[in-house]
């Protein structure tokens, strides 16, 4: 039973298995490719991956289990991760933490009830010069006040 | 500084492209080497260059190239891009504003060593920035820097962008080893040492992108300009990161050596109106803590080693002292914990020890003796761990607990 | 070869060893949880950590090697602190499950605790709540809060059965052991994760709060019930003072033998010992009870031979047949040689065949009984059993064991057995065949008794009872001496026979097979 996946998602996921020596190796990148398309790594997804890379299934849930970017429940639209480690920690993204549970009225791990937004906290993203930072899926954004949050949000259809 | 090495490019507009690049001296370190150069004399440079990694190990390159021994497997580079050190993002700058330069030192640190594969492991958060290198790749491609045959010269070489998936640990060499393997990333005991049996049970050698960046003007200026522009046994200019209550955060390429008082108040504008400086954390989170009274130090691997802390990543985080040394350790035993990979005792448990004591100690609930449980634990990982996280979490909590006592005595209740 | 100082010790011992199995050869233990000799060391557990003289750091017995003139410290004072770091972090999260927890008096932890601890515990924090029964295949049961992630179950499964289904999940403080959706562990080695885990982490359901460790008595054995003769130990209790024991084999755990089956058993033979203390024969069984009065040894054997000689004085041994089977010892096999077809000249011998079954790739052998090559190499060839081809043509049959009953159905059987005058069955099993002959001679099973079995490779394994025979029982081999110096034929020849071992010896001069290379 393979996953919904697109044609044009099978045919990368297969082109990026060829450019590896070994099969089994390039269990991340498909994995990336499958979660961009499903929103997460089903277990049936977990199968086909295994099946494609000649590997057993519990080899790819090990992985998934490990690496905190692969989900294995659909989160929502955008994914508000924001830095708890230390630089944006002393710039104070405790208190913008604290500001999107209150403003999304949702606790950190929970996704809201429309499906929007799911909130994280994260450790440091490697943007600590524009601390405090948040990553909303692959975007980042720094210098964040509540101002900069609001407007963010608003943007983000 | 004047003449800037790494960054030179980084003000230019469109700097990511080859033509950009090729303007401006790109690819003719490259030329160079393939066209001018042997192997043999390519490592000679390297090694007489004193270039020590810029990951945070600070381990020679030069020597680590020459431990890859000849055997009949492939050889493989990986370029450890996964900057996750806490404070770090130099890297990101390289591959975002010159990923040519990095590339440059890809194609000919291969061609010294004889690889025809290379990888680049990037945090899977920094996905802009493996868009954009990606893009620099192709372009290197087309324009016939990689590939088959580069240059005429026979020399083939093919590069991949992988991503990783959220684990610092897959920035420890051995870990990023499993973790390019398809497998979750647990460090490897040492040794063997992946220059002989690495990827794939194969010869490997894994550097950081900054490191990688100065091999073009290694090979265009050669391994003496580069001492000088560094210290004798360390060449080089350094990428500092300075972030925290600084005015200026923010990438700062400076001669190794420089003092860590001049990058903090004569670089990066001093202290945040208001604020006077605490402590510093001078080589990413895994270096020892330096109290205030301690930053006239030159940030160099030896002086930092000689006083008790370690040069890393060079990212430089500056504490200000409206910051409870509470919520560092907090940040830095939080850190640790999430990261641990899980394998071995003293980091899996350790880790998850000290970090429930300290939220125990935020909640109010702390005593005394609870600070000399923390260093004992620190004590029992540091030095005991199947890889250097243990004493990446051991080394700072370590120090915080032993210069800042005082202030998180006096945050106990009892 | 190198020589080495451990503890000041000079050790000489081969380029290439550990210094945890240059420790082990002589004789000083080094503590250790992860690393086992027949996986691949994993260097996670930390406890193996020694001093070397000039190395800055410890470093791991078990996966650094020797190097000439290496000095080692296996007891300093850095080497102590260190292991008591690596059990008070184990301990910290470990629950106090020891009054509950079957692993106990054979677990590493406590053992470990006992020798190099004694501290009192400092963790003052919320431990780490897990699955305290989580069923994970067969018989197995796995209390993730009690396991230290020593992955020894899962490199088993990856190294040595190579079926994988166990993984580690999660990261840090979370990281499990887990199988994958409804793949449980499913293959025929799942009892030695049970003996692997160091702590109780793994249990299994067959032993789980049947009785404690220490109480139990251990023999060794040889398992009987594939070809391989896998070398086990049997492990048992005799019954407390006021409380009738309903069995006596609680246990059979596998013991080390590089050359047949190295650390292994499988499940066949770890489970399957219910035979020894069900369904036994421990008293005579006569048809005509009554007829022969209470039966003991002396009078069954007269008995036996009385009926023998009066067809071999009438030359009629023809008419006697012999079933045998491959479960009897060498030794008995060539006492009933001697016996039967050279001192009676009898030729009508044929061999039971006991069931067969999947072979895997591993240990268990298609051959479902553990002496056929002994039977082959004593020469007896296997002639077909045509039941009524023998019923017709015997006056007197005796058989060896139930296993009649595995081949034939037992209809057949008893109409065979039915045409025959005079029936004797040497059975340990209150089988059906009991009812079908006129006298039951009750026998020890091969662990009760003294021998050697011939594996399929050609291995003979000598082994010594494990177990008393239950009640009137005994073994084969002794029954047989006792008939033959009855029967007078060769009297003075069997005389010399005090024990299977001075058989044993005598068949190396008579068959040179048996003559074992390391004889």
């Amino acid at each position: 039973m393979s996953p919904e996946f697109s044609a044009q998602t099978k045919e990368r996921i297969k082109e990026i298995i060829s450019r590896y020596p070994r099969k089994e190796a390039s269990l991340l990148p498909v994995l990336h490719l499958a979660q961009q398309e499903l929103g997460y790594i089903s277990s049936e997804a977990e199968r086909w991956v295994a099946e494609m890379l000649r590997i057993k299934p519990i080899k790819v849930r090990e992985a998934v289990t490990f690496y905190t970017m692969f989900y294995q429940e659909k989160l929502g639209k955008y994914h508000i991760q924001v830095c708890s480690n230390l630089t944006c920690s002393l710039l104070e993204s405790e208190e913008l933490i604290d500001y999107l549970m209150e403003k999304l009225k949702i606790e950190t791990g929970q996704t809201t009830p429309d499906g929007k937004f799911t909130l994280s906290t994260v450790e440091c993203l490697g943007a600590c010069e524009e601390a405090p930072c948040m990553q909303i899926n692959f975007d980042y954004y720094g210098n964040l006040n509540k101002k900069k949050i609001d407007s963010i949000l608003a943007s983000l259809k | 500084m004047k003449e800037k090495v790494l960054t030179k490019n980084f003000g230019l507009k469109n700097n990511f492209k080859i033509d950009v690049y090729l303007k401006h001296k790109g690819y003719e370190a490259v030329r160079k080497a393939l066209r001018e150069m042997k192997p043999e004399e390519i490592l000679e440079e390297a090694k007489k260059a004193n270039l020590r990694g810029r990951g945070g190990a600070g381990f020679p390159a030069g020597v680590k190239w020459g431990f890859v021994p000849e055997v009949d497997k492939p050889k493989y580079l990986c370029v450890n891009a996964d900057e996750g050190e806490p404070g770090t993002f130099k890297d990101r700058f390289i591959m975002s504003h010159d990923p040519h330069l990095l590339i440059e030192g890809i194609i000919i640190t291969s061609y010294c060593v004889g690889i025809h594969q290379a990888f680049i492991y990037i945090r899977g958060e920094y996905e802009a920035v493996a868009q954009r290198l990606e893009g620099a790749i192709s372009e290197a491609y087309e324009e016939g820097f990689l590939g088959k045959d580069i240059l005429g010269t026979g020399f083939d070489l093919d590069v991949i962008v992988h991503r990783g998936a959220g684990a610092y640990i897959c920035g420890e060499e051995t870990g990023l080893l499993e973790s390019l393997e398809g497998k979750r990333g647990h460090p490897r005991l040492k040794p063997p040492f992946p220059a002989s049996i690495g990827l794939f049970q194969c010869p490997t050698v894994i550097n950081n992108v900054e490191t990688l960046s100065n091999i073009p003007v290694i090979i265009l200026k050669g391994a003496e300009w580069f001492c000088e522009k560094g210290l004798p046994k360390d060449g080089g200019t350094r990428i500092f990161g300075v972030s925290g209550m600084v005015r200026n955060p923010g990438i700062y390429e400076l001669p190794m050596g420089t003092s860590l008082k001049d990058i903090i108040f004569k670089y990066a504008g001093g202290m945040k109106a208001g604020k006077k400086l605490k402590a510093v954390i001078p080589g990413g989170m895994s270096a020892p803590i330096l109290r205030a009274d301690e930053i006239e130090i030159k940030m160099d691997f030896d002086s930092l080693v000689e006083a008790k802390s370690m040069l890393g990543s060079a990212a430089i985080i500056v504490i200000d002292e409206d910051t409870s040394i509470l919520d560092v350790l907090k940040a830095v035993s939080k850190f640790y914990s999430h990261e641990s990979c899980g394998q071995c005792t003293p980091c899996r448990i350790g880790t998850s020890w000290i970090n429930k004591i300290v939220k125990r100690i935020i909640q109010g609930k702390g005593k005394r003796e609870d600070i000399d449980t923390i260093q004992r634990l620190a004590n029992n990982i540091l030095g005991k761990t199947l890889c250097p996280l243990g004493d990446a979490v051991a080394m700072p909590i370590g120090s915080i607990t032993e210069k800042f006592r005082d202030e998180l005595e006096s945050s106990l209740s009892r | 070869m190198v020589k080495i100082f451990i503890d000041d010790k000079p050790v000489k011992v081969k380029e290439g060893t550990t210094v945890l199995s240059a420790a082990k050869q002589a004789g000083i233990p080094i503590p250790h949880l992860c690393f086992h000799s027949a996986l691949i060391p994993e260097g996670s557990c930390r406890m193996c950590l020694i001093e070397i003289e000039g190395v800055p750091k410890l470093e791991l017995a078990c996966s650094t090697q020797v190097r000439d003139e290496m000095k080692i410290w296996t007891k300093s004072d850095r080497v102590v602190e260190a292991r008591k770091g690596v059990l008070e972090f184990l301990l910290a999260e470990h629950p106090l499950d020891c009054p509950i927890c079957d692993k106990a008096s054979e677990c590493k932890l406590q053992d470990y605790y006992e020798e190099y601890g004694l501290f009192e515990s400092e963790f003052k924090e919320p431990k780490e709540k897990r699955d305290k029964k989580a069923n994970i295949g067969k018989s197995l049961i796995l209390d993730r809060e009690r396991c230290i992630l020593c992955t020894r179950c899962v490199r088993f499964l990856r190294e040595i059965t190579q079926t994988q289904e166990l993984g580690v999940f999660n990261r840090g403080i979370r990281s499990e052991i887990e199988t994958y959706e409804g793949e449980l562990v499913n293959n025929n080695y799942s009892g030695n994760l049970v003996e692997l885990c160091p702590v109780g982490a793994i249990t299994d359901a067959d032993f789980r709060f049947q009785i404690r460790s220490w109480f139990l008595k251990k023999n060794d054995s040889v398992c009987p019930l594939c070809s391989r003769g896998c070398n086990i130990s049997i492990e048992f209790h005799l019954g407390f003072a006021r409380i009738p024991r309903k069995k006596r084999v609680y246990r059979i755990i596998s013991r080390e033998n590089p050359d047949v089956n190295r650390h292994w058993i499988c499940d066949l033979g770890r489970y399957g010992y219910s035979y020894l203390d069900e369904e036994r024969l421990e008293n005579f069984l006569t048809i005509n009870e009554g007829k022969e009065g209470n039966l003991d040894w002396e009078k069954a054997i007269q008995l036996m031979a009385q009926k023998i000689r009066k067809l071999y004085n009438t030359k009629k041994t023809s008419r006697i047949a012999l079933i045998l089977n491959p479960w009897l010892t060498n030794e008995e096999l060539f006492l009933i040689r001697k016996i039967f077809r050279e001192d009676l000249n009898l030729e009508r011998i044929y061999v039971a065949e006991p069931s067969q079954g999947e072979k895997d790739d591993f240990l268990l052998t298609s051959e479902r009984s553990p002496n056929r090559k002994g039977v082959q190499e004593i020469s007896f060839k296997s002639k077909e059993i045509n039941l009524k081809e023998i019923a017709t043509n015997t006056d007197m049959i005796i058989i060896f064991g139930h296993y009649l009953l595995d081949q034939f159905d037992s209809g057949d059987v008893k109409a065979a057995l039915d045409e025959i005058e005079i029936k004797i069955l040497f059975s340990s099993k209150d089988s059906e065949l009991n009812a079908v002959v006129d006298l039951v001679l009750p026998t020890a099973l091969i662990a009760e008794k003294s021998g050697s079995l011939t594996n399929f490779e050609g291995k003979v394994q000598s082994f010594e009872p494990a177990l008393e025979p239950v009640g009137e029982s005994l073994p084969e081999w002794q029954i047989l001496l006792d008939l033959a110096k009855e029967l007078k034929i060769n009297f003075k020849y069997y005389r010399q026979f005090s024990s299977p071992a001075v058989i044993l010896e005598k068949m190396k001069e008579e068959i040179p097979f048996f003559i074992q290379k390391n004889d």
